[in-house]
């Protein structure tokens, strides 16, 4: 399986549109597990964040291999080897993850396999995701960015063609606030 | 509660969320929370908390996870009601 899945968090927009000391918002998201290494870590705020990003990753990794859709964030548990580099673990599968930070924003990628395959990404705007992405795939491919056309599989997630001749193996985008990202293989 | 009057009130639980106004104005029993009213899925706990706060029910793990729709949203809430 080549999936790949990618989430970014504006921090600015997700400390005003959202607030993770609303009661029920991390009991409803997280194990215990992970709410208690939360509650003990030294930016509680950041590490809510982290690991969403996380499991929204990994949650958009796996449904372009089963499509389906659903909302259960606490049956995909995080653990960390470092502070960028973690594990998803879903049922029996395990889903790796690379998270990059700014005063900014976070963005996580996560992959089924360790091994590390080409992959392409970019953060950007929210509004030019799309141009942004189209723009990279015409540079590798040789194609040019206004023929590329966008196309959704059942459960949304996107796939990228010229004509009938298929693009990406596997594609994520992710919007929120300002910021939106991509990653393909 | 009917399912018009459930409908009523969860058009104003979701309102701060959406993204796409089209989508809102358009709000039926078929409507989906991400692909028709592009609510970011950061938020999708915000509108569970907010409907267990509105109805008065308790939403247990496995029902929330069906809850991405209109209409999942309104059975669970029928169900949860009526137990």
């Amino acid at each position: 399986m080549h999936n790949i899945g990618n989430d970014i968090v504006d921090l600015k927009f997700a400390e005003t549109e959202s607030n993770w000391q609303r009661k029920g918002f991390l009991e409803k998201q997280f194990t215990q597990k992970e709410q208690d290494e939360i509650l003990n870590s030294e930016h509680p705020f950041l590490k809510v964040w982290l690991f969403w990003s996380m499991k929204e990753a990994a949650y958009k990794c796996y449904t372009q291999s089963v499509e389906k859709r659903f909302f259960a964030p606490q049956k995909f548990e995080c653990s960390l080897f470092s502070k960028e580099e973690g594990r998803v673990v879903y049922g029996d599968i395990k889903f790796y993850t690379t998270t990059s930070f700014n005063t900014f924003y976070l963005h996580t990628i996560a992959k089924v396999s360790k091994e590390v395959s080409t992959c392409f990404s970019g953060i950007g705007s929210s509004k030019t995701v799309q141009i942004d992405l189209k723009i990279k795939l015409a540079a590798i491919t040789g194609v040019l960015s206004e023929e590329i056309e966008k196309r959704k599989t059942s459960v949304g997630a996107p796939l990228f063609y010229h004509q009938q001749k298929l693009l990406t193996k596997s594609c994520s985008i992710s919007h929120h606030g300002n910021y939106g990202a991509f990653v393909f293989t | 509660m009917t399912k018009e009057a459930i409908i009523e009130e969860l058009r104003t639980i979701v309102k701060p969320y959406i993204q796409n106004e089209e989508g809102f104005k358009n709000l039926n029993e078929n409507t989906d929370f991400i692909n028709d009213l592009e609510i970011n899925s950061a938020n999708l706990v915000d509108i569970i908390l907010d409907v267990e706060d509105e109805f008065k029910i308790e939403i247990d793990n496995d029902s929330m996870e069906k809850m991405l729709s209109v209409k999942a949203t309104i059975e669970v809430i029928q169900t949860k009601m009526n137990a």
